[in-house]
């Protein structure tokens, strides 16, 4: 007999259930319980905190609720993004966990009616011995789905700290385009409609995927866990894609919905629950790729590459035709009826039968008490004074969280699609949409060593780096979409943590004015009680002004002028990559988000006439602060022959140089306009400062006080290969 | 001028840069024709693509199961009969296990994908690519996992004699050495020629605009297209 611990549901909600239902579940009905009731499906320890960020903007079509969020970037395109994680069945098996992310991901896109044009990766790390080997299967993974079903990875984050190294991140970022006016989603299945599953043929994989692996801590039985994840198959994949595309390009589906967590119960019931429709589903239709497959199998099958479409009786010829063009297996499983239940039966046996009102919308969430939100951790204190040092320079830019990506992303095509003007080589991507059109920034961050520090601070700052990225462009922020990572949501401090975040990612998009048009939570990130930091991964989607001519992010020659926009009045290293270095992370500290709004309009007002202010470059300061931005400005050019020489206060020190406040730039103009420089404090209310200029000897040098050098060919080595030690 | 010059791209299942195909055709003002793999004759055509991709999710080995599709019996045959063929990446690998090119692509010696910018020399003149001079530095995108050309013992000398090694892997300056060889290729091969078989790594169609990166794939596909220096439209 099936307990409700053996789906995944604790006592609590087994009663809840006896309630709302005024009778005892069967077995098959208490499993698609354990699965729609699962962290992993009901959001139910965060969707109270989700609820109050900011959904609404002049530019949102579609904003949280769909399998991703909409945004219009002009008169004829809508973009529709979403970060998803695949964190568990990524360290359980890297290679297929990493690619079943990207391809689950992209199906979200799909089911909008959107054409994916891009990804990125978003990946956290451990520093133990397994690390590296874990890095190298899952970027495996995820270029063996990306790269086979053709859709560019433009850019991406990778950050390392012991804390992930039991629950490494793996989220992953899909951006697709689709006809303005064009609506599509799960939402639409209207009565006499037919039910059609397309692609795989369903299989024993991923039972459970949702409820026991994903929706709770690791411990010693990770193990056994394998046979919960999936295998993926890009090449059904970019089948089931195009011929996705081809029955929503017609009009032809009033529904679609991906198979992810939870198979066909999530797909089925959230169908019927969007629609405000009944479905019946009839498991002996289905294709099964095994045999003797029994209904609790078939409904909680994870096996990728499928997809529901709600198909109205007149469309289903066309429908029918199009699939068998593509190859693509399908089979009419069941009907949209009125009502408002999922009704599972077997030929003409019901199994099971249940309102959606309550296996969809019934389950109890974690209720927001307002002392969830407060923030009283304990935090060391925040780094004295501190004189510049050589070595610092090559330990930060070293240091694995600042490196050179390149052995990562040239593994991924970057170029498939010709949209990519600036790929992964540059902090952040710009795509071309078409002649005439706007087109797309794309930047993505995750700081999470700011937010083990202080969540809501850190949770402000990975939003403002965000926009900073695409500010750079001169880029209007359309949205954004956040991946939340964090622990077991049961224990108190992992959940206040997550709390601290959101709300802190929550006031940034206020102030900023960017909606948060979906996102992702992942919890249970913990193995034997050591979480993970409380990690958001942020994705912004911009529209870039002029994608045939994106802003450089490295001076052009030397003589010009570098400045810094909107310097912190009190530089803080906390939450630095130089603090953890000398083992005094401090914390992070509180943004000015009104100065960091007012320099992104400046920007944004700037950059449109960038010629006419003698703008030639800008790049955005982010990990490693103010020196990593310099000298990557430096070090990534061919050949590397520009230096720079900072010339800076008496009194500044390595917090000037190092911190990480987000909201800072690094401007490099031509002196010619170093009036229109000097005073745009007076006329534009954001402060400038000038630091010194580009040289034409390939070293930087920093004075303070005393004068520091940097050989390039030094830094680029750090860069390259990391360390200090292969330096000097 | 050339809106009659009409090009096909086949299209297996798993293809992935026919789009990209097209599109490049189509802004060189050439007209592109989508041949379907379950085809078992061509149109009237003047060029056929195979483009580059995933054809049947590289499952056996690349290209091995294309080679054996439908469609490829009227491309041998119209080869045959002296159409000039193209085969991009995967393209070039279908090209190879069809017995069209010779030689064979194997995995990339780091066992992993590679994507980058790669300069790559036009190694031979050949009146397949009128205007493209001996010598000639292209710079185009690579990206493939299986890449690395190799030949049967004693093949490679007949190749270069022959003239039937087209591109070679080589610096900016045109210089061939092991530090610009991205995959392990035999001599630095890029790309060879057979008649009027033609089979590359790199991705012209991905290099057609400056704002892209570089625009030297539009020189080598107007090239095959008659469109060079003796063709200017």
């Amino acid at each position: 007999m099936l307990t409700y611990q053996d789906v995944g549901l604790s006592a609590r909600e087994d009663q809840e259930i006896v309630r709302l239902l005024g009778r005892r579940p069967n077995e098959l009905e208490l499993g698609l319980f354990g699965a729609l009731w699962s962290e992993h499906c009901s959001y139910k320890s965060s969707k109270n905190l989700l609820a109050q960020l900011p959904h609404q903007g002049q530019f949102v079509v579609q904003g949280p609720g769909g399998n991703a969020g909409v945004v219009q970037l002009s008169a004829d395109w809508d973009i529709a993004f979403k970060i998803e994680s695949h964190n568990h069945p990524s360290f359980v098996e890297p290679l297929q966990g990493a690619a079943t992310g990207v391809g689950g991901i992209l199906r979200d896109i799909v089911a909008m009616g959107a054409r994916p044009i891009a990804i990125a990766d978003i990946l956290k790390f451990g520093t133990d011995e397994k690390a590296p080997g874990l890095l190298h299967r899952v970027v495996e993974g995820i270029g063996a789905y990306g790269n086979a079903i053709g859709i560019p990875n433009v850019t991406g984050s990778l950050g390392f700290s012991a804390v992930y190294d039991a629950n490494p991140l793996v989220n992953v970022l899909a951006v697709g385009m689709r006809r303005h006016g064009l609506h599509v989603g799960a939402d639409g299945a209207r009565p006499e409609s037919v039910l059609i599953l397309i692609g795989q043929g369903t299989g024993r994989d991923g039972i459970h995927g949702a409820s026991l692996l994903a929706s709770q801590d690791f411990g010693a039985e990770t193990e056994e866990m394998r046979p919960t994840v999936q295998v993926g198959d890009p090449f059904m994949g970019k089948l089931l894609m195009e011929a996705t595309l081809a029955i929503v390009d017609q009009g032809l589906a009033d529904a679609v919905q991906d198979l992810g967590a939870a198979g066909l119960t999530s797909s089925t019931a959230e169908l019927a629950y969007a629609s405000s429709v009944g479905v019946v589903v009839d498991v002996s239709k289905v294709i099964c790729r095994e045999q003797n497959m029994n209904p609790y199998e078939i409904m909680l099958s994870e096996t990728q590459e499928r997809m529901l479409l709600s198909v109205p009786k007149k469309n289903l010829a066309a429908v029918l035709e199009i699939l068998t063009w593509y190859e693509v297996p399908y089979a009419e499983i069941g009907r949209v009826v009125a009502g408002d239940f999922l009704r599972v039966v077997a030929e003409s046996q019901v199994l099971a039968e249940l309102p959606t009102s309550v296996l969809v919308g019934g389950c109890p969430r974690l209720p927001v008490t307002h002392d969830v939100w407060i923030w009283d951790g304990d935090q060391p204190a925040a780094l004295e004074k501190t004189r510049l040092e050589l070595t610092w320079g090559y330990q930060v830019i070293g240091h694995p969280d600042c490196r050179d990506r390149s052995s990562v992303y040239q593994r991924y095509d970057s170029m498939i699609g010709l949209r990519t003007v600036w790929g992964p080589e540059h902090d952040v991507a710009v795509m071309h949409i078409e002649k005439g059109s706007p087109g797309l920034c794309v930047a993505v961050t995750a700081p999470a060593r700011w937010a083990a520090l202080d969540s809501y601070a850190g949770g402000i700052g990975a939003v403002a780096a965000a926009l900073s990225l695409v500010a750079t462009q001169g880029a209007v922020p359309l949205g954004i979409t956040d991946g939340i990572n964090a622990g077991n949501p049961e224990n108190s401090e992992p959940h206040r943590k997550m709390a601290a975040l959101i709300q802190g990612i929550g006031k940034a998009a206020e102030i900023f004015e960017v909606p948060v048009t979906g996102g992702n939570v992942s919890l249970h990130n913990e193995t034997e009680g050591q979480a993970i930091w409380p990690t958001a991964a942020i994705g912004v989607v911009a529209r870039h002004p002029n994608p045939e001519q994106p802003i450089a992010d490295a001076p052009p020659y030397a003589g010009t002028r570098i400045l810094v926009l909107n310097p912190p009045g009190k530089p803080d290293l906390g939450g630095s990559v130089l603090a953890e270095i000398l083992g005094h992370p401090g914390s992070y500290p509180v943004l000015d988000v009104g100065a960091i709004q007012h320099s992104l309009h400046f920007l944004a007002e700037i950059i449109s006439q960038a010629k006419n202010v003698g703008l030639l470059a800008c790049r955005a300061v982010g990990i490693g602060g103010l020196f990593v931005a310099v000298a990557k400005s430096l070090i990534t050019k061919t050949p590397m022959a520009l230096g720079a020489h900072l010339v800076l206060a008496e009194d500044a020190d390595a917090r000037f140089v190092f911190n990480e406040m987000a909201g800072q730039w690094v401007l490099f103009v031509e002196p010619d306009f170093k009036p229109f420089w000097d005073q745009v404090f007076e006329t534009h209310g954001v402060s400038v400062i000038d630091i010194g200029l580009v040289t034409d000897s390939p070293e930087l040098m920093i004075t303070a006080g005393r004068a520091i050098t940097w050989p390039l060919i030094d830094l680029w080595r750090a860069y390259r290969k990391g360390g200090v030690r292969d330096v000097r | 001028m050339n809106n009659d010059l009409s090009v096909g791209i086949v299209v297996f299942p798993g293809s992935n840069c026919d789009h990209d195909t097209i599109a490049a055709i189509s802004s060189l003002g050439a007209k592109p024709v989508v041949l379907d793999y379950r085809l078992h004759s061509l149109p009237v055509l003047d060029r056929v693509i195979l483009p580059g991709g995933f054809s049947y999710g590289d499952y056996l080995r690349s290209g091995a199961l294309a080679a054996a599709a439908p469609i490829m019996d009227a491309v041998e045959q119209a080869a045959a009969d002296g159409l000039p063929v193209l085969g991009i990446c995967n393209g070039f690998q279908i090209l190879c296990e069809r017995g069209l090119l010779p030689g064979t692509l194997l995995p990339n010696p780091s066992g992993e994908f590679i994507c980058q910018w790669q300069a790559v020399r036009v190694a031979s003149e050949s009146p397949l690519f009128t205007g493209l001079d001996q010598g000639r530095v292209l710079r185009l995108p690579i990206a493939h996992h299986e890449g690395s050309y190799r030949v049967a013992q004693g093949q490679l000398a007949e190749l270069f004699e022959r003239g039937q090694i087209f591109l070679q892997y080589s610096d900016a300056e045109g210089q061939l050495h092991g530090l610009t060889n991205p995959n392990g290729s035999v001599a630095n091969i890029a790309g060879v020629q057979n008649r009027n078989v033609v089979g590359l790594m790199p991705h012209p169609e991905r290099a057609m605009a400056a704002y892209l990166g570089s625009r030297d794939g539009w020189d080598l596909l107007a090239s095959w297209l008659g469109m060079g220096e003796n063709a200017v439209c």
